[in-house]
C-alpha cells in the first residue's frame, strides 16, 4: 500500500512536469467551453423565440437548462475523454520500459499489482481535475442564474449523476489505456491502440444502423456512449455502472498480467 | 549468501546463460568478467529476479528469487546496466522514491538518503534534476540507490562505466570497503578493475562459466611459476585470453 502511494505520488509529479497532462486539461477545458457557449446560445434562442411559434409554450415547459445545456455539454465531454485519456495513460508503463526505470520497479520488493494500482490512481487524479474543470460550467450557470425556478435552475442531482458517469467513463478509458501501455512497446503505439479501441466502443452504437435484433442489442450493450446517456439524464442504473466497472477491471487485469509477464527490458 | 544452481536462460533457441552453478559466501566481492555478449547482464538480471529463468534456481540470503521474490529482493541492492533514474526528479526525490519502494520507514528516509549520498559523493547535487547530471553522477546516484536500506547483497552491472579516472578510483575504494559486510557481485569488461576490487573472479564466455576462482588460484592454474603483483595487471589479460579464446 505504501509503495502504491509512493508510485502514485511519483507518477503525479512526473505527469505534471511533462506537458501531456496540461495539454489534456487545456483541451478538455477549451472544447468544453466551446460546446457550453454553443449550447447556452441555443437555449437562449429557444426560450426567447418559443412564444413566436405555435405550441411554443408547451415546448418551453418541457425543456430545462440542465437537459439542454449541461447534458449536451457532458455528452461532448464524454467524447473528449475518449480522445484524450489515451494520451494520459500511454506513458504509464511503456515509458518506464523505454527508459529502463522499469527495472527499478521490477526489482523492488513490491508486487506488479501495486505498480499498476499506483499508476492508475495517479491517472484517476488527473481525470478528477479535468472533471472539476468541467463542473465549473454548471456551477457558473447556477451562480449566474441565482433565483431561477423550475426549468431555469440547475438540477444538481442530474449534474452529479452526469459527473459520476463521466468519471466512470474516464476511469474505464484509463484502464484500457494502461493495459495497452503495458502491452505495447512504445507510448505512441499504446496511445494509438487504446484510441482505436475506445473510439470503437464509443461509436459501437452507430454500427447498428440498419441491423436489427440481436446484433443491435449487442452493439448497444458494448457502446460506451449508450451507457453514458442515462447518467446524463440523472439516472444511475446498475447495468451502466457495471459496464464501466467491468471495463476497468478487465483493463487493470490485463495490465497487471502484462507487467508481471513482461519481466524483460 | 548467493547460491546458483543449473541456472539457464534461453531467448528463443539461443542460450544466453547456460547451466551456471556457483556459490558466493557472505562478504565476498566477486567480479563477473566476460566479453560483450557473454551473458553478464543477463546473469545479473536473473540473480535479481528481474528475468525469469528457463531452468535452475537462485537463492539470495536463503530465499529463492523466483519463489519468494519479495523476501529476496528486500536483501538485494541492484544497479542495472543503465542507472534507472527519472529525468523529471531531483536526486533527493529519486533516492526517496527508491527508498520508499524498498519499504524503508518514512521517519528514516532523510537520514538514509543522507548516508548513501555521502558514501557515493552525490550529497552536493541532491537538489539537481537527474536529467541534468553528467554520466558519472548518474552512475553514482544509481550506486547510491542500490545502497539504500543497507542490503546484504549488492549486484552492480558495470559500476564504473562513464566515470572519470578519479571517480573510478573512488568507486573502487567504495566497493572494496563494502566487502566483508556486504556480499558484492559486479560485472565488468575492464580487467584491472576486477583485479583491484574483487576477491574472486567468475569468467563467462558465451553464457558458460569458464572459470571461477580467486585471483591467486587463477594465476597458479593458468600462469604457473609467474609472480604477479597488483600493479602488474597484464596477467589477467593473459588469463582471460586463455579462458575465452578456445570457445
Amino acid at each position: 500500500m505504501r509503495a502504491t502511494l509512493a508510485i502514485a505520488r511519483k507518477e503525479l509529479s512526473v505527469t505534471f512536469t511533462t506537458p501531456v497532462a496540461w495539454v489534456v486539461l487545456v483541451v478538455v477545458a477549451f472544447f468544453s467551453a466551446q460546446v457550453f457557449a454553443g449550447a447556452l446560445d441555443g437555449f437562449r434562442l429557444l426560450t426567447s423565440r418559443a412564444g413566436e411559434i405555435p405550441g411554443g409554450a408547451q415546448l418551453l415547459e418541457r425543456v430545462n437548462l440542465t437537459d439542454a445545456v449541461v447534458a449536451r455539454l457532458f455528452g461532448s465531454v464524454g467524447l473528449f475523454l475518449v480522445m484524450t485519456m489515451p494520451f494520459l495513460s500511454m506513458r504509464l508503463v511503456a515509458e518506464e520500459r523505454r527508459t529502463g526505470t522499469f527495472e527499478l520497479l521490477m526489482t523492488a520488493p513490491i508486487r506488479p499489482v501495486e505498480i499498476v494500482a499506483g499508476k492508475y490512481l495517479a491517472s484517476l487524479a488527473v481525470l478528477a481535475v479535468a472533471l472539476l474543470l468541467v463542473a465549473l460550467f454548471p456551477a457558473f450557470l447556477s451562480v449566474a442564474g441565482r433565483g431561477a425556478q423550475g426549468g431555469g435552475a440547475v438540477e444538481w442531482p442530474t449534474v452529479a449523476a452526469g459527473l459520476l458517469g463521466l468519471f466512470l467513463l474516464g476511469a474505464a478509458a484509463l484502464a484500457v489505456g494502461i493495459a495497452f501501455s503495458a502491452l505495447a512497446g512504445t507510448p505512441v503505439v499504446a496511445a494509438l491502440l487504446s484510441l482505436l479501441v475506445l473510439l470503437g466502443l464509443w461509436l459501437a452504437g452507430m454500427f447498428t444502423v440498419g441491423a436489427g435484433g440481436a446484433a443491435r442489442n449487442l452493439a448497444a450493450g458494448l457502446s460506451a456512449s449508450e451507457h453514458l446517456a442515462p447518467f446524463l439524464q440523472g439516472r444511475i442504473a446498475l447495468p451502466d455502472v457495471l459496464y464501466y466497472l467491468s471495463l476497468c477491471a478487465l483493463g487493470l487485469f490485463v495490465a497487471e498480467r502484462a507487467v508481471e509477464g513482461r519481466r524483460w527490458a | 549468501m548467493i547460491e546458483v544452481s543449473g541456472l539457464t536462460k534461453r531467448f528463443r533457441d539461443r542460450a544466453a546463460v547456460d547451466d551456471l552453478t556457483f556459490r558466493i559466501a557472505r562478504g565476498e566481492v566477486v567480479g563477473l568478467l566476460g566479453p560483450n555478449g557473454a551473458g553478464k547482464t543477463t546473469t545479473l538480471r536473473l540473480l535479481t529476479g528481474f528475468l525469469p529463468a528457463t531452468a535452475g534456481s537462485v537463492r539470495v540470503a536463503g530465499f529463492d528469487v523466483f519463489e519468494e521474490p519479495r523476501q529476496a529482493r528486500r536483501r538485494i541492492g541492484y544497479l542495472p546496466e543503465v542507472p534507472p533514474l527519472y529525468d523529471a526528479m531531483t536526486v533527493r526525490g529519486q533516492l526517496r522514491f527508491a527508498a520508499e519502494l524498498k519499504g524503508l520507514r518514512r521517519a528514516l528516509l532523510p537520514a538514509e538518503v543522507d548516508r548513501v549520498s555521502r558514501l557515493t559523493g552525490v550529497n552536493g547535487v541532491l537538489d539537481r534534476l537527474t536529467v541534468n547530471l553528467s554520466k558519472g553522477f548518474r552512475q553514482r546516484v544509481g550506486i547510491a540507490q542500490a545502497l539504500l536500506g543497507d542490503p546484504d547483497v549488492l549486484i552492480l552491472d558495470e559500476p564504473t562505466v562513464g566515470l572519470d579516472p578519479i571517480q573510478i578510483r573512488e568507486v573502487r575504494d567504495l566497493i572494496r570497503s563494502l566487502g566483508g559486510r556486504h556480499t558484492v557481485i559486479l560485472s565488468s569488461h575492464v580487467l584491472p578493475e576486477v583485479a583491484m576490487t574483487c576477491s574472486k573472479v567468475l569468467v563467462l564466455n558465451a553464457g558458460r562459466m569458464v572459470g571461477f576462482d580467486t585471483l591467486d588460484g587463477l594465476i597458479a592454474r593458468h600462469l604457473p611459476g609467474r609472480t604477479v603483483t597488483l600493479d602488474d595487471i597484464a596477467f589477467l589479460e593473459e588469463i582471460f585470453g586463455k579462458l575465452v579464446i578456445p570457445a
